[in-house]
């Protein structure tokens, strides 16, 4: 009697479970990779509807970040300004400027501005500002060189690792007062020294349970 | 588990939940044993392959499309900032919830403009810093997306503007002639503004018709004090300073007038610290069992009508006994009564013993004479200015049936030819006989102010949506004259008009704006130099001080009131099975019927019969049986030529041949939520016996009627607890002894059971750095009104899920009632305990996590972190308090985008899949160690307050830091009344329960013989 399958056949079943173990190894390292933190959305550049230069403002000429990020100090967010503060300067400066043109239109018109959002923790995860500034954890800790920043661009992953890192070991990152807003802060050498007793002296305890961000 | 039983007090006590439990019914079986009851994981509605793979395919499609890039979130700031809002920071302002002719002061939180969430007014003497269920859900009903949404004219769109100028034209021929024929029919009110307008309107239009009608109101209680001083006055009670309680057919606690400030007060004179603290005793004279009736010492079960024959047979008791009752020359008829002798002495003496310390009430549902009569009892007691005072009715318009009736009777004559109805739905709640749809239809010219597109306003000429409290400028006076402002806390949602924009449109045709007549009347109040400024001292506290009035002199007119009682006698007849008693219950959830399509309410168990989504014809055991139906019998009632089909459900403690029925359901023009739940009450009421009426007969139908009651769930699984050992093991959950009891023995609460060695399987962790967070709840003044439930679905987000859902045992409120009965199966005593996430230091939940998505804190909480559950159920399984809730579907979705407005920001709304429970209000928690830690400081005592704590009007619930020697959970904690539940498992739950106690007449002891 004739073979009923053909000599290739003999090939199959280890073609089969190889593609298998392939396939299978894709979809974990899939989610493997793409649910961890390391892949996160760091060189998130998206553009704006106006053209804002955090280098010109913040870099070139200096202004504070608290002068449009009013919030920060005390709120669990920073804000962002409202078209009144733009116009505060603008009014003036370059009222005639193609690239204001939303800014004036929104003066005008009382519709809001729609920024597009770059920092962004989830949904479930409760973060405030201020509490990270009155322990005196500074703006380019996590939001990188902004006064550098042509157009904002997310640095770090902001991911749950990333904020563990800091809320376990906080010493690194905690600067002398005055500083917050300083983008040119690097640590001292005597940095160890300085933060823990600023530690022990304010009790800075950064909450590394569950329910210090997720309530 | 080894445990010996012993000692325990009031013994032979048997608890149960339900009669079926009692009895030992074989569905209830699987209830302490189970997590949810059988077949609560499986897919309820048909689910066939076909939608499978449809649904498959989708979510597929969708995964694919959602994972590839994040979505663009946009920023959308100010233009303009507003000067004092800093986005992310709440702000708080004080308003007044007017509800009917009382005021519930409130402190609302405002996120951007969004109220989210109502707090008692700490200022507010009404409220007291205090809400109750109604005040706490009344912030649903501002983003109901059912609210009427624009002016109709014969059911088309128009604009206000239309509205008025029609209005103006209409006007003028009643200018001419003094208002002939123009009518309205209002709400009741206690508000200067509205009571002013009232007055302009009038002199305006010196002939036309005033009438002001609710569905529940006071009108018995005023018209019976003005029959016993000829002044009418409002009782306001100060419970703290009685030490005997009597209440004649009387909720006080939970749904009559003042509820709030009663149960405060209640609790103030119950509360019991050491042993040799006093302790008030509260009488019980009812008819249906209510919350007040859970608590009472003494019950008395009674038919509603023969509550008047009580009231004299005690009146004369008091006489017999040296207290001379006015009045009571006329009540030589009620001598041969049919009460209970020893009782009715016991009371009597207790109440004399106790002159100028006691306090009798009686419910708005009686008539007249009963009030007139109690008035004289208090007066005889020596009661009044110490424990009731009576003030002047001042601004507040009562309502009066006579006037409803005169006003009906003109328009069915055709004497009526505009009417305006100033809210209230009167088509829907006004008594069956007046027919007043049909008289409606009569008038040629109708407005109606209601916040529905409701039952009237499909035969009215104009609709006009009503502007929610908070929405809108207004002002409202308590009872003792305490003036409040209500104050908008955001724009009107729908377009909607106050009470008094429609009103001073109505009388001049004109617009003018809430917050320019409330101003216009608060010119005349504000005596002071500077009214700008004390005008914004009152925005600020929420109250005006300087308002408070002086009580009225009483001085009873006796003859006057002996012609009265001659005049209409109370019935002295017992309702029999062929001629039922019939008594209208206010709803505990639906009020009137305007709370109808609020979810949060509509699925709240009633405190007693534990029901959702539905009213019943409440009855007792040994009626149903003699009538030969059972519980969820589809029956018909037939009252006076009027019949209604209802399902039946037997309540322990109710009067036999008496039925209660709840007002405020059966609506069918209110909403998605409210139309078609329960069956319409109104439909049976007549005007000659709004409060309780005889000649009832009862018919069954052979259907059945699904009802959806908690009373079986989430049953604690003591072990055999639904088999014979439910004798012995209940005692150890619920604690109770009487005072007496507790007295010889102070321990008596560890004495109940002795645990057996507690042993850990696991490595003991201590938490001994502050703060460590721990409850205490003491059941002593628990009333079990619900408040907290609601308050804490208000605070964390809490989704509604449906009437089938709740009948599968998936309600998802996370601080429950458990209502235990003990005792005469007949004639149970009640108890309430609040049970919620008892935030076990070795919780066995976090043991069998596979995710560690609960795990435990620093500062001892059992942490829920949604994020990374994944829906095992495992947690909940191992739960022995059964406080686990699981949202088997996504219940959050599919709610207009404007009910989402009332979500918290602060807490994360749960998807399908995920396990929740109570956090201890862990947002709060986080925000007052914020706080602190930016002042480089220890959270202070009563810094943080839970929700449930926060709304708790008796102040049952106790929330701190146990580490802190001076705060005062660490003060309560120490009580010898302080028990865990289940703490022989060594779980060592952070909330405590205080032992109930109960204060009976050492005259009254009862050999307790509980038969089957």
């Amino acid at each position: 009697m004739a073979q009923i399958f053909p000599e290739w056949t003999n090939k199959l079943p280890p073609i089969v479970a190889g593609m298998v173990i392939l396939i299978l190894v894709g979809i974990i390292g899939f989610f493997w990779y793409y649910g961890s933190p390391y892949y996160t959305d760091v060189g998130y550049r998206p553009e704006q509807p106006v053209p804002y230069s955090h280098k010109l403002h913040a870099g070139d000429l200096g202004l504070d970040c608290r002068y449009c990020h009013t919030g920060v100090e005390v709120s669990p967010v920073a804000g962002v300004p409202p078209t009144q503060t733009c116009m505060n300067c603008h009014t003036m400066i370059k009222p005639d400027s193609e690239k204001l043109k939303p800014i004036r239109e929104s003066w005008e018109s009382g519709e809001p501005m729609e920024w597009i959002r770059i920092h962004k923790v989830p949904d479930y995860a409760y973060f405030d500002h201020s509490i990270h500034i009155n322990a005196q954890i500074g703006c380019s800790s996590c939001h990188g060189r902004i006064d550098r920043m042509e157009v904002v661009s997310l640095v770090e992953p902001l991911s749950m690792k990333w904020c563990l890192d800091c809320h376990r070991n906080p010493a690194p990152y905690i600067r002398p007062p005055g500083n917050i807003t300083n983008m040119e802060w690097v640590p001292p050498e005597n940095q160890l020294t300085f933060a823990n007793r600023f530690i022990s002296k304010n009790n800075i305890d950064p909450p590394t349970d569950c329910t210090g961000c997720h309530r | 588990m080894s445990k010996e039983l012993k000692n325990i007090p009031s013994s032979g006590k048997e608890y149960w939940r339900s009669l079926e439990q009692r009895v030992k019914a074989p569905e209830t079986e699987a209830f302490p044993h189970r997590e949810f009851p059988e077949g609560t994981a499986e897919h309820g509605a048909t689910f066939s392959r076909r939608n499978f793979l449809s649904l498959m395919g989708a979510s597929l499609a969708l995964a694919g499309l959602t994972s590839c890039r994040r979505p663009v979130e946009k920023i959308i700031p100010y233009v303009i900032a507003p000067e004092e809002i800093i986005p992310g920071i709440p702000l708080y302002y004080a308003t007044t919830m007017p509800f009917g002719t009382e005021a519930i002061g409130l402190v609302v939180e405002n996120h951007e403009g969004r109220p989210t969430k109502l707090e008692g007014n700490p200022k507010h003497p009404q409220s007291l810093g205090k809400a109750n269920v109604f005040a706490q859900a009344a912030i649903l009903d501002l983003y109901d997306p059912d609210r009427s949404q624009s002016v109709l004219y014969r059911g088309e769109e128009r604009s206000w503007s239309e509205f008025l100028a029609a209005w103006k034209e209409l006007i003028k021929e009643y200018e001419s002639s003094d208002g002939e024929g123009l009518a309205i029919l209002s709400e009741p009110f206690a508000s200067p503004t509205l009571a002013r307008l009232k007055k302009a309107f009038l002199r305006r239009f010196p002939k036309a018709r005033w009438a002001a009608y609710e569905p529940v109101n006071d009108e018995n209680i005023f018209s019976g004090v003005n029959m016993a001083i000829g002044e009418i006055g409002r009782p306001v009670y100060h419970c703290t300073e009685a030490r005997v309680i009597l209440a004649l057919d009387s909720d006080f606690l939970q749904l009559e007038h003042d509820n709030i400030r009663n149960a405060a007060g209640f609790a103030d004179g119950r509360r019991v610290i050491t042993r040799d603290d006093e302790m008030n005793r509260l009488y019980v004279v009812e008819s249906a069992m209510t919350v007040t009736g859970g608590m009472a010492d003494h019950r008395y079960r009674l038919q509603s009508r023969q509550i008047g024959a009580f009231t004299a047979a005690l009146a004369l008791e008091l006489t017999t006994r040296g207290l001379p009752v006015d009045g009571v020359e006329s009540l030589d008829a009620y001598k041969n009564h049919p009460f209970d002798e020893k009782w009715l002495g016991a009371l009597a003496d207790d109440l004399i013993k106790n002159t100028g310390r006691s306090l009798v009430v009686a419910g708005r549902r009686q008539p007249a004479e009963v009030h007139a009569l109690v008035l004289a009892i208090n007066s005889a007691l020596k009661n009044i200015n110490r424990t009731v005072e009576y003030y002047p009715i001042g601004d507040t318009e009562a309502a009066r049936q006579e006037d409803l009736v005169s006003l009906v009777q003109a328009a069915d004559s055709g004497d009526v030819t505009a009417l305006v109805i100033l809210g209230g739905n009167p088509v829907y709640n006004t008594p069956v006989d007046l027919a007043f749809r049909e008289a409606l239809e009569k008038i040629t010219h109708t407005v109606h102010l209601s916040t529905h597109v409701d039952e009237t306003s499909g035969y009215v000429e104009w609709h006009i949506p009503e502007a929610h409290f908070l929405e809108c400028w207004g002002d409202v006076q308590t009872p003792d004259g305490v003036l409040s402002i209500v104050q908008p806390q955001i724009e009107p949602l729908f377009g909607g008009k106050s009470k008094a924009e429609v009103l001073a449109a109505v009388s001049t045709g004109d617009d003018r704006s809430g917050y320019d007549l409330v101003r216009e009347t608060w010119q005349s109040i504000l005596t002071g130099t500077d009214f700008n400024r004390q005008w914004r001292r009152i925005l600020h506290d929420g109250v005006y001080d300087g308002s408070k009035v002086k009580p009225s002199r009483v001085e009873i007119r006796s003859q006057k009131l002996a012609t009265a009682l001659d005049k209409k006698p109370f019935p002295t007849d017992t309702a029999g099975l062929n001629s039922m008693e019939i008594v209208y219950q206010v709803s505990n959830s639906v009020y009137d019927g305007r709370f109808a399509n609020n979810g949060w309410l509509q699925e709240l168990p009633d405190p007693v019969t534990k029901l959702t989504w539905d009213n019943a014809i409440v009855m007792s055991r040994r009626t149903a049986q003699e009538l030969g139906v059972k519980n969820e019998d589809l029956v018909t009632l037939q009252h006076r030529g009027r019949t209604l089909q209802l399902p039946v459900w037997i309540l322990p403690g109710h009067a036999d041949y008496s039925i209660s029925v709840e007002l405020g359901y059966g609506r069918e023009a209110v909403g998605r939520i409210g139309n078609g739940v329960g069956g319409n009450v109104y439909t049976l009421r007549r005007s000659n016996a709004p409060g309780f009426d005889i000649g009832v007969s009862i018919q069954s139908t052979g259907k059945n009627y699904l009802l959806a009651c908690t009373q079986d769930h989430h049953g604690l699984d003591v072990e055999k607890l639904a088999r014979e050992s439910i004798r012995d093991r209940l005692p150890i959950i619920v604690r109770e002894a009487t005072l007496e009891e507790y007295r010889e023995n102070g321990e008596f609460v560890h004495e109940i059971v002795e645990p057996p060695p507690k042993v850990s399987m696991w490595k003991e962790i201590k938490y001994d750095e502050r703060p460590q967070w721990g409850m205490t709840i003491d059941l002593n003044v628990c009333t079990g009104c619900n408040a907290c439930t609601i308050a804490c679905q208000s605070e964390n987000n809490i989704p509604v899920v449906g009437k089938e859902e709740v009948r599968l045992g998936r309600e998802m409120h996370w601080m429950r009632l458990d209502r235990y009965y003990s005792g005469d199966p007949d004639d149970p005593e009640m108890v309430h305990q609040p049970v919620s996430c008892q935030q076990c230091e070795m919780a066995p939940c976090e043991q069998v996590c596979p995710v560690a998505a609960t795990t435990h804190t620093k500062d001892g909480l059992n942490g829920m972190t949604y994020n990374r559950c994944v829906g095992t159920r495992y947690c909940a399984n191992n739960c022995p308090y059964k406080v686990r809730r699981f949202n088997f579907y996504n219940y959050a979705k599919g709610w207009p985008e404007i009910v989402q407005m009332v979500r918290n920001p602060d807490v994360t709304v749960r998807f399908r899949g995920v396990m929740e429970k109570c956090t201890y209000c862990v947002q709060r928690i986080a925000l007052g160690k914020i706080a602190a830690k930016k002042e480089n400081r220890e959270i202070r005592d009563g810094e943080v307050v839970s929700a449930c704590q926060q709304t708790c009007p008796t102040d049952a619930i106790v929330f701190g830091d146990i580490l802190d020697p001076n705060s005062k959970i660490f003060k309560v904690k120490q009580q010898n009344r302080r028990y865990e539940l289940l703490e022989e498992l060594n779980i060592r739950p952070r909330t405590s329960f205080l032992a109930k106690l109960r204060n009976p007449n050492p005259d009254l002891k009862q050999t307790q013989n509980p038969k089957d």
